[in-house]
């Protein structure tokens, strides 16, 4: 294997990862600001993809599209947080997992009727053009999706670090109760925790279309993937998230330049389990699993 | 006394389904039927684990297709006669249950689901990849009928009577199990696990137990599925049949075999709705098919939240998820 | 010749050091009183002996057998049942289910005898509702055999937990705080339900508040304060011993 084959794999690693880590981002915000997993993650990955085609499908312009995916993505987001979640908040965690695969039935069912079953194309972002890179070919949409997993990385920090917002979602995923005693609406904060979470995953659909295509039914994996990322990086932990879901992409295409490419998608899966099951601590407390 | 009520009808409702093929001649209509009283068996096992024990499992359509390509390769490859293939399939489902559940121990609520919901996903990467085994996506035909020495069960109404008859057997067996001590265990250790403890049971063994018959149940009736419809491939067994078992679970209702039973059967039925209503235009028939998923969706949001605000009946608030620790 | 004897029993949590080198005895068929403030360790205790929480230091011998490391089921089994503080019953289950659920190690139906529902099963479901009555007998409990748990009022609740632990057919049970939340009549017929139950030739181990119900029933009382036992002996001693008075330091004076 020469150096140039090991660099195209590092990239379709970094260039996968970077998109489980956007996926676990979502998963890990809303899960530090109300103990929630939403099983509907992966549809928001989904509705950005889609929407995307469907925009550019419609003649809009593609800069336009992506940005109007995300913005009603997010919607989509506070508005399953508003409508469906907030009135159960008090009922047990298994209500809470099968109501969020409720909404992912239903957002998965509404995509197929307006767009159909089939799979749709996204145009890339500029240009098909590979880009020679140390002896390597890279597609320059592949530094479209690492770019913006980078800002969208840095955006968060600035946001949760330096902001107000970030400051009452630190606070929301320490203790309701005390943040709600230092006068933060944690309402709020955990309806906006959804919108950005929405806003994360149909960043990762919208910016990864162009290489994949997209689908109605592109979620489920998804999803389980970026919370395989999650969870390799410690649920709740937003750095551990982007941690774990370059880490995850790196080792998936390490398997399939080692192994085959036959298995590549019971990889993540298989360290979904593994992870699970032997790094229970902080990963099976009730304290934590069950918070809202 | 209405448990008493409810299980009364289903047990007629179970004896008279076997005499349906003496009325109903419909090929189509005994097909779809055979696939209600097939989801019965394996809604039953996800009642006794889930409803019951409190354990979730998204992955019982793993357990479903695995009794299935066991149960066809054990018969094609190693000319097993078909009692045997279908009892090993069960016991090679149970087995994959077990070793899906003794890991699970240590995980519950979110992590329990996501894991199993892992497994099914990987089950379905196997079963596509797996090709010299399951034929991956172009999948597996030629699976003989069910066959007793040289006499084989091919007909539709036989294949329906075969199949009920095994839906009311397990119907039985899973009564008789959560009326007695076993079940009594499964249902303490979803009340309070430490209570279950202190009064001397052995909640992982429990636990572990009634997941491995769980999967057995799923994939005995993955074994039957297998052999009446001849052709299995790895879209029977995703992810969405997972999920519609645990709908029909949550929408059955905690401690109920007949709830879950009757959610099924009709979330089974919805989808061939179309074909079974005579006079239905084409068109509605398919309209209703695409709507299955809103249906069952919608219901499931809505159902949950009206149990959390407390506005259902008094079995129904003890529902999945809102049992007191 | 005691049943229960402890021995350097010790458990921190973090920086808090709950339990300091407690060693105490139980001796069979007298009722021990575990007493001490809020936080002084009790329930920790409780833990420690039933299997729940495992000690950094020390041994409990119950009857020669060593508690300590064993899973909590297993203790059971071995003749030692609990209450908890918090009553943890069987919400969707009736008072005579909760009671056979307390049976269970006694009982020998497997899933596959429970399927098949083999006449062996259906003898001793029937034995064991006879044996189950008689627990909820000795509290009390008949009248509300059928009804679910978590429509019981406070005070049966306790009775029921009370029932679940006997069924499980014991030697020794430790009552975590029995009178918690009874009134005044309650808290007299529990009395009477406990040194019943001693008659029985059941020994016990109870922590509880109530100062009253502990001096009306104890045979002996071991008093803790920060983790560590501070006196020991029977309740007219301990009464006037000026250590356990300045622990409580007025908490209960009244009581006392």
């Amino acid at each position: 294997m020469t150096s140039a084959d090991v660099l195209q794999f590092v990239a379709s690693g970094l260039q996968n990862g970077a998109i489980y880590a956007l996926v676990a981002l979502g998963f890990t915000l809303v899960f530090a600001s109300t103990g929630i997993i939403n099983f509907a993650q992966g549809e928001f990955y989904m509705l950005g993809g889609m929407l995307v085609a469907a925009g550019v499908a419609a003649g809009v312009p593609l800069g336009v599209s992506v940005a109007g995916a995300v913005v009603i993505t997010s919607a989509v987001g506070c508005l399953i947080e508003r409508a469906v979640l907030r009135p159960v908040r008090s009922a047990g965690p298994l209500a809470l997992i099968i109501i969020t695969i409720g909404c992912s039935m239903l957002l998965k069912s509404w995509i197929r009727h307006l767009f159909g079953p089939d799979e749709r194309a996204v145009p890339p972002f500029s240009g098909s053009e590979p880009v020679a890179l140390a002896g390597a070919l890279i597609q320059p949409q592949v530094l479209w999706v690492l770019g913006i997993t980078v800002v969208a990385a840095a955006g968060l920090t600035v946001l949760y670090r330096w902001t107000r917002l970030g400051l009452a979602m630190r606070a929301c995923s320490i203790s309701h109760d005390a943040a709600r005693i230092v006068g933060i609406d944690t309402a709020r904060v955990v309806m906006l925790s959804f919108g950005l979470s929405g806003a994360l995953g149909a960043l990762a659909g919208a910016v990864v279309a162009p290489i994949t295509q997209t689908a109605y039914d592109v979620g489920a994996r998804m999803g389980l993937k970026g919370f395989a990322a999650a969870v390799l990086g410690g649920l709740g932990d937003p750095v551990g998230a982007i941690v774990g879901g370059l880490v995850l992409g790196l080792l998936e295409s390490g398997a399939v330049a080692v192994v085959s490419g036959t298995y590549k998608d019971a990889v993540a899966l298989v360290v979904l389990l593994l992870v699970l099951v032997l790094r229970p601590q902080g990963i099976i407390g009730r304290h934590l699993g069950e918070k809202l | 006394m209405r448990r008493r009520l409810n299980e009364a009808i289903v047990f007629v409702a179970g004896v008279a389904m076997l005499a349906v093929p003496a009325v109903v001649t419909d090929r189509y209509v005994l097909k779809v039927l055979t696939f209600v009283g097939l989801n019965t068996i394996v809604v039953i096992g996800l009642a006794l684990l889930f409803g019951y024990a409190g354990q979730v499992s998204l992955g019982h359509a793993a357990f479903f297709g695995i009794g299935a390509y066991t149960s066809a390769r054990l018969v094609m490859s190693f000319g097993l006669p078909w009692v045997l293939s279908v009892v090993g399939a069960a016991v090679v489902a149970a087995l994959a249950g077990w070793a899906v559940a003794v890991p699970g121990l240590r995980l519950r609520g979110h992590y329990l689901a996501m894991a199993t919901l892992g497994f099914n996903e990987i089950m379905s990467v196997a079963f596509v990849e797996a090709r010299p085994v399951t034929g991956g996506n172009d999948g597996l035909g030629g699976v003989p009928f069910p066959s007793f020495g040289s006499f084989e069960l091919k007909t539709p109404s036989a294949l329906f009577v075969l199949v009920w008859a095994v839906a009311l057997l397990v119907w039985l067996a899973a009564r008789n199990i959560v009326r007695s001590r076993p079940g009594r265990a499964m249902r303490a250790l979803h009340c309070t696990e430490p209570g279950a403890l202190a009064s001397g049971v052995d909640v992982a063994a429990v636990k572990v137990r009634v997941f491995a018959l769980s999967a057995g149940l799923a994939g005995l009736a993955g074994a039957l599925f297998a052999h009446s419809v001849g052709f299995i491939s790895p879209s029977s067994f995703g992810l969405d049949l997972s999920v519609l078992l645990v709908a029909a679970v949550v929408l059955g209702g905690r401690e109920s075999l007949s709830g879950p039973i009757v959610a099924m059967a009709v979330l089974t039925l919805l989808q061939y709705l179309g074909a079974l209503l005579p006079g239905l235009p084409r068109q509605a028939a398919e309209a209703i098919q695409d709507w299955v998923p809103d249906i069952v969706g919608a219901t499931l949001i809505a159902v949950l939240i009206a149990r959390a605000r407390g506005g259902a009946p008094v079995r129904a608030k003890e529902a999945l998820g809102r049992g007191a620790r | 010749m005691s049943l229960l004897s402890v021995r350097g029993l010790d458990k921190r949590f973090g920086g808090v050091h709950a339990v300091r080198d407690l060693s105490f005895d139980v001796h069979p068929q007298t009722v021990k009183a575990l007493i001490g403030p809020n936080g002084a360790g009790k329930s920790t205790v409780f833990n420690l002996l039933t299997g729940f929480d495992r000690p950094d230091a020390g041994s409990a011998s119950f009857d020669g057998t060593e508690l300590v490391g064993m899973p909590p089921h297993r203790i059971v089994r071995a003749g030692v049942a609990r209450t908890f503080q918090e009553s943890r019953l069987f919400e969707t289950m009736t008072v005579e289910e909760n009671v056979l659920v307390g049976m269970h190690h006694r009982l020998k139906t497997t899933f596959a005898d429970a399927a098949m529902r083999t006449p062996r099963v259906v003898r001793e479901e029937r034995e064991a509702r006879e044996q189950a009555l008689h627990a909820m007998r000795v509290v009390g409990l008949e009248p509300f055999k059928d009804t679910l748990a978590s429509d019981l009022p406070h005070g049966i609740r306790r009775l029921v937990e009370i029932a679940r632990a006997l069924a499980t057919d014991p030697r020794l049970v430790l009552l975590d705080e029995p009178a918690a939340g009874l009134d005044g009549r309650e808290t007299q017929e529990l009395a009477e339900a406990l040194l019943r139950i001693r008659d029985t030739g059941v020994t016990l181990l109870v922590v509880e508040h109530d100062m009253g119900l502990v001096m009306e029933i104890s045979d002996e009382i071991v008093v803790v304060d920060q983790g560590r036992k501070i006196a020991e002996g029977p309740p007219r001693i301990i009464q006037k011993d000026p250590a356990v008075i300045e622990a409580y330091l007025g908490e209960v004076v009244d009581g006392v």
